[in-house]
C-alpha cells in the first residue's frame, strides 16, 4: 500500500486570537456603551438596570428602560444577523454573502413601505408578514438572476446589488411622489435601535431563539454543501431542499429584525467575514464565532452611533450608518485573502451558453440610431401644454432649445458614456453584471456630493462637477491601490467597487436621518435631475465625449485579448497591467462624466451593453457602438418622460433609467436564464 | 454473478445534444468495469446517470435485487458512492474531516457518530495512505494527494458500488498503480461493484475485469480485456491505428503507429 509518511502534522486547533478577539470586543462594546452610566451611578446599580429600576430616580428610569433595553436588543440581533450570515455563506459556498448582500433587508424594507403607503392594515395585522414577503421577493429573484451563471460569488453579490439599488430606486420613487407619508420611514429605514420599553425586546427574542436553534439543527447536512453538490447529492443529502430550508430561515431571520428595528446592514456579513479571517474554520466554528462577532460589533456599532447622536448637533445618527462604517472596511480585510476561484460548490462553471444571433452592426446600428433622432424630435416638439399636448414649430425651436435642448442632449451624451464604459467594464472583467454603477467609480462621486451636502459648503454648480469628478478618481486611485496586487483582475475590482458603495450608502443614511431641504436636494441630483445642466456644460460633455471615443478605437484589440486571460493575452505581446490601467482609467473618465448628470444609480451602464449583445453585437468594437447608441437612447427616453409623466412637475431622469432598466434587466436575465 | 445496474435503452440529451444514445448494459456485482473512449464519447454522463447526479431522457437505469434506483437519497448514497471528475475545492477542510463527511449517509443530519465510525474513518485514511496528511487541510495538499483524499471518503461510506470518474489523472504512475490495486483489493474483499472512467488502456486492461467502450454516445465494445485487447477492437474505440503487444499473460502493452 501506500508507503511514504514525510510529515506528521498535529491536529489544528482553534486559534487563541479568536476567542480573544470576541471578548475584547464584547466586553469593550458592553463598557463603552455603560461607560456613561458608571459616570453617573455605582457599577451595580448600573448592572442592576437590565432587571430592576427605582422609580423616585429618573437616571435609574433611564437606564432600565432605554440602555439596557437598548443593549439586549443590540447583541441579541448582532447574534441573530451574524448566525444567519454564516449559514448564507456556508449554502452559497460564498464568503461575500449576507442577507445584505443578498437584498433581504432592502427587499424586506420594500415591503414595509408598501404596505405603509397601500395597506396599512396588513402592518398593523403583522409587520413580519410584508417584511418576509419582500426579503422572500428579493431573494428569490437574486437566485433566479443567477442560477444560469453558476452563482459565481461575485455574480450573486453583483445580483444582490442590483436587486438591493432597483428597491431603493422604487422606495425613492414612491418617496419622491407620497413623500408627506413616508418621512419618518427615513429614519426606521436606517435602522434604528432607539428603545423605549422592554417590549420590543420581549417581542423578538422567542422568535430569534427558535430560528436560531432551527438553523443550528441543519448544521450537518449544511458541512456537506462545503463538498460541492455533485459529492453531497451523492452522500444522500437532498441539496437543492436544504439550500431552500436555510435560506429560508436565514430570510425568516432578517426579515424579523428588519421589520422591528430597519435595516441593520452588513452585520450578518462582517461578523462571519471578521470569524473567518480570524480562522474559524469548521462550520461549527464559524457558527459559534460569527453569532458572537455579530453581537459584539452590533453593540460596538449602535455605541458609536448614539455617541454620535448626542455629541453631534442632537440629529439622530442611526445605528444603520455606523454598521455600514464598519462593514466597509472589513469587505475590504476580507478582499486581501479572498481567493476567486470559488465557485458555488458543485456548481458547473461556465454559464449557459448565451449567444443570440450575430446581426450586422450598420443594420443595427442605423435601427438605433433612427430611434434616437426619433426620441430627439419627439423630446424636442411635441409636449404636453397647461391645456393639451401640442407640437413646437420647428421655427421656435430656438427658443425651446433653452428649455428642452441642453438636458436632452447631456442626457444622450451621458448615455453614450455610461454604455462605453459599461461594455469596457464587462469586457475588462469578463462578467456581464459588471458596470461603472457597480465599480463604485459613480459611488465615489456620490460620496463626496454627500459630504459637500452635510458639511453645508455652498459652492456652485461648477464646484460641484469638479468635487464629483475629484470624487470619482478618488474611487478609482483607491481601486487601482486595491487591485494592483491582483494585477487588476476584474472581481477584485468590483468587491472593491462594493465596498466604496457601502461607505457612499452609509453617507446617504446619515444625509437622510437629518432630513430637510438638504437631503431633497441630494435625492434630486442623486437620481439624476437633468434639469439642473446648463447648455456650456452639455456642450462641453459632447467635446470630452467625442475625444474619448476616439481615444477608444486603440482600445478595442487590447480589450479582445484580454478576455483571453492573462497568460494568453501576455504570451500574445500585451502588456496586461498597463493595458489594463489604461482602460480603466477611460473607464472612469467616462463614468465620472455621466454620474454628474445622472446620479450615480442609474442602470444604464449595465443594460445597454447588455442590450447590444441581445442585438447581435458581439464582437467588442460593435458592441460598444451599439452599447453607445442604446445608453443614449434609452437616457433620452428617460429624459423625456420623466417631463411628461406627472406633467407639470418633473422626476428626475435617472430614477426612471433605473426604475425602467431594472425591469428590464430582470427580465432579460430571466429570459436567458430559461434559454 | 447478478446484474448491479441494468441499464435499458438508455438516452441523455444535454440541451439539443444527444450525449448517449441507447445503451444497453449489465454491470455485474463485484466486478471491476472499466469505461473506454475518447473525450466526449459519454463516458461520465453515463456514469452520472448511474449515480442518479443526471436523469436520462429515454430509457431506464435499475439497480437490481431489493434495491430501487428510485430510493430516498441518503439509502442510495448508502449503496452507490460517486466520486466527481473535478471535486471541488473543501474550503478548508481537513483530510480526516472530509473523510469524515463520508459517514454522513449512515449518520444523517443528527445521528452521533459511534466508535465504528471513527474506525471506518481512520481505516479509510490508512488504506489511502493518507494518515500522515490527516489534519492537514485539503486545499493545501498536492493534487494526487487530494485525489486519494476523495477516494478516502468514498471509502468510509462503505457502499457496495463505487462510480469513479477518472479517479487517477492527477496521480503519478506510481500512485495510479496502488489506487487501482486498493480499488481492485476492495472489489474482491467486499465484494465491490465498480465502474472507473479511465484513459490508459493498459492501466484498464491490467486491473479490470471487463472494459466497456463508447463511441459517440454509443456502445461499441463490450469485453473482458482479453477480448477488447486487439489493435482492431482499439482502433475502432480510439479512431487511430493502433497496435498491442501481450507481453506477459495479463499485461498488454498498446501503442500508437
Amino acid at each position: 500500500m501506500y508507503a511514504e509518511s514525510q510529515v506528521a502534522s498535529a491536529a489544528p486547533r482553534l486559534p487563541g486570537k479568536l476567542p480573544l478577539t470576541a471578548t475584547l470586543l464584547l466586553l469593550g462594546a458592553l463598557a463603552a456603551s455603560a461607560a456613561p452610566w458608571f459616570l453617573e451611578r455605582d457599577p451595580v446599580s448600573v448592572v442592576s438596570a437590565f432587571w430592576s429600576y427605582d422609580g423616585g430616580d429618573y437616571t435609574s428610569v433611564l437606564a432600565h428602560f432605554s440602555w439596557a433595553p437598548r443593549v439586549s436588543i443590540a447583541l441579541l440581533i448582532g447574534c441573530g444577523l451574524g448566525l444567519a450570515g454564516a449559514v448564507t455563506q456556508q449554502v452559497l459556498g460564498n464568503p461575500l454573502a449576507s442577507p445584505t448582500t443578498l437584498g433581504v433587508e432592502a427587499g424586506g424594507q420594500f415591503g414595509v413601505t408598501l404596505a405603509t403607503l397601500f395597506a396599512p392594515a396588513l402592518l398593523a395585522f403583522s409587520q413580519d408578514l410584508v417584511a418576509v414577503a419582500g426579503g422572500l421577493l428579493a431573494i428569490g429573484m437574486v437566485i433566479a438572476l443567477t442560477w444560469r451563471l453558476g452563482f459565481s460569488p461575485v455574480t450573486v453579490i453583483l445580483a444582490g446589488l442590483v436587486i438591493t439599488f432597483f428597491m431603493g430606486a422604487l422606495n425613492m420613487a414612491f418617496m419622491l411622489i407620497k413623500g408627506e407619508w413616508l418621512g419618518n420611514l427615513f429614519i426606521w429605514g436606517a435602522g434604528s435601535l432607539v428603545q423605549n420599553s422592554w417590549q420590543p425586546f420581549m417581542d423578538l427574542w422567542p422568535r430569534v431563539l427558535i430560528l436560531g436553534a432551527a438553523l443550528v439543527l441543519l448544521m450537518r447536512p449544511l458541512q456537506l454543501l462545503q463538498i460541492g453538490q455533485a459529492s453531497a447529492s451523492s452522500l444522500g443529502a437532498r441539496v437543492g431542499l436544504l439550500r431552500m430550508l436555510a435560506l429560508f430561515l436565514v430570510v425568516l431571520m432578517s426579515a424579523t429584525v428588519v421589520s422591528r428595528v430597519g435595516v441593520v446592514a452588513f452585520v450578518g456579513l462582517a461578523a462571519p467575514v471578521l470569524a473567518r479571517l480570524l480562522g474559524a474554520r469548521t462550520l461549527q466554528e464559524r457558527l459559534i464565532w460569527s453569532m458572537l462577532l455579530g453581537g459584539g460589533l452590533l453593540l460596538l456599532a449602535d455605541t458609536l452611533a448614539h455617541w454620535a447622536s448626542s455629541w453631534g448637533d442632537g440629529s439622530l445618527v442611526p445605528t444603520g450608518t455606523t454598521t455600514a462604517l464598519i462593514g466597509g472596511p472589513i469587505i475590504l480585510l476580507a478582499l486581501q485573502g479572498f481567493k476567486n476561484t470559488h465557485h458555488m460548490p458543485g456548481q458547473e462553471s461556465n454559464p449557459g451558453a448565451f449567444l443570440p444571433k450575430r446581426r450586422s452592426v450598420l443594420v443595427t446600428g442605423a435601427v438605433l440610431l433612427c430611434l434616437l433622432l426619433a426620441t430627439f424630435f419627439v423630446s424636442m416638439g411635441w409636449s404636453p401644454g397647461l391645456q393639451e399636448w401640442s407640437w413646437t414649430p420647428i421655427a421656435d425651436w430656438g427658443e425651446a432649445w433653452v428649455w428642452r435642448g441642453p438636458r436632452l442632449l447631456a442626457a444622450i451624451l451621458a448615455g453614450v458614456c455610461l454604455g462605453l464604459a459599461g461594455s469596457l467594464i464587462q469586457r475588462m472583467t469578463g462578467n456581464v453584471m459588471a458596470s461603472p454603477e457597480l465599480l463604485g467609480i459613480s459611488g465615489g462621486a456620490a460620496l463626496v456630493m454627500v459630504l459637500i451636502v452635510l458639511t453645508g459648503t455652498e459652492i456652485g454648480r461648477a464646484g460641484q462637477l469638479g468635487a464629483a469628478t475629484l470624487g470619482a478618481a478618488g474611487a478609482l486611485g483607491l481601486l487601482i491601490l486595491l487591485a494592483r496586487r491582483h494585477r487588476f483582475a476584474g472581481n477584485q475590482l468590483l468587491l472593491g467597487g462594493l465596498a466604496l458603495y457601502v461607505f457612499m450608502d452609509s453617507g446617504l443614511r446619515l444625509v437622510m436621518a437629518s432630513g430637510g431641504t438638504v437631503a431633497a436636494k441630494l435625492l434630486n441630483w442623486m437620481y439624476g435631475a437633468t434639469w439642473l445642466i446648463s447648455e456650456t456644460e452639455a456642450l462641453s460633455l459632447l467635446g470630452l465625449t467625442l475625444v474619448i471615443c476616439l481615444t477608444l478605437f486603440v482600445a478595442i484589440r487590447p480589450l479582445t485579448l484580454l478576455a483571453l486571460g492573462d497568460t494568453s493575452a501576455s504570451s500574445l505581446g500585451l502588456p496586461v497591467t498597463r493595458a489594463r490601467l489604461g482602460l480603466l482609467i477611460l473607464a472612469a473618465i467616462l463614468t465620472a462624466a455621466a454620474t454628474v448628470v445622472i446620479g450615480p444609480l442609474s442602470f444604464v451602464g449595465l443594460i445597454a451593453p447588455h442590450l447590444a449583445r441581445v442585438l447581435g453585437q458581439q464582437t467588442v468594437g460593435r458592441q460598444m457602438i451599439g452599447s453607445a447608441l442604446a445608453g443614449g437612447l434609452l437616457l433620452a427616453l428617460a429624459d423625456y418622460l420623466s417631463r411628461i409623466v406627472i406633467f407639470p412637475s418633473q422626476l428626475p431622469a435617472g430614477l426612471l433609467a433605473a426604475l425602467v432598466g431594472g425591469i428590464y434587466f430582470l427580465w432579460g436575465l430571466s429570459r436567458h436564464g430559461r434559454a | 454473478m447478478s446484474a448491479f445496474f441494468e441499464v435499458s435503452s438508455l438516452g441523455v440529451r444535454i440541451g439539443d445534444t444527444t450525449i448517449v444514445n441507447d445503451i444497453n448494459l449489465d454491470f455485474r456485482e463485484g466486478e471491476v468495469t472499466a469505461l473506454l473512449g475518447h473525450n466526449g464519447s459519454g463516458k461520465s454522463t453515463l456514469l452520472k446517470v448511474l449515480a442518479r447526479q443526471l436523469s436520462p431522457a429515454k430509457g431506464d437505469v435499475r439497480l437490481v435485487g431489493n434495491r430501487n434506483h428510485r430510493t430516498d437519497a441518503r439509502e442510495f448514497a448508502r449503496t452507490v458512492g460517486y466520486l466527481p471528475q473535478h471535486p471541488p475545492g473543501t474550503d478548508g477542510l481537513t483530510v480526516s474531516e472530509l473523510v469524515a463527511l463520508g459517514r454522513y449517509p449512515w449518520r444523517g443530519p443528527l445521528g452521533r457518530y459511534t466508535p465504528d465510525d471513527y474506525a471506518c474513518i481512520d481505516q479509510a485514511i490508512a488504506d489511502t495512505g493518507l494518515t500522515p496528511f490527516r489534519h492537514r487541510s485539503v486545499d493545501t495538499l498536492s493534487g494526487g494527494e487530494r485525489q486519494r483524499a476523495w477516494i478516502a471518503m468514498l471509502l468510509a461510506q462503505q457502499t457496495q458500488c463505487l462510480l469513479l470518474d477518472e479517479p487517477i489523472s492527477a496521480l503519478d504512475v506510481k500512485h495510479q498503480v496502488e489506487t487501482l490495486r486498493l480499488v481492485h483489493r476492495l472489489a474482491e474483499e467486499r465484494d465491490l461493484t465498480v465502474v472507473v472512467v479511465l484513459h490508459d488502456v493498459d492501466l484498464a486492461a491490467r486491473f479490470c475485469d471487463r472494459l466497456v467502450a463508447l463511441r459517440g454516445g454509443r456502445l461499441i465494445a463490450d469485453g473482458t480485456p482479453q477480448e477488447i485487447m486487439n489493435s482492431g477492437t482499439l482502433e475502432s474505440i480510439y479512431g487511430v491505428p493502433m497496435g498491442v503487444m501481450e507481453r506477459a499473460p495479463g499485461q498488454w502493452v498498446s501503442y500508437v503507429h
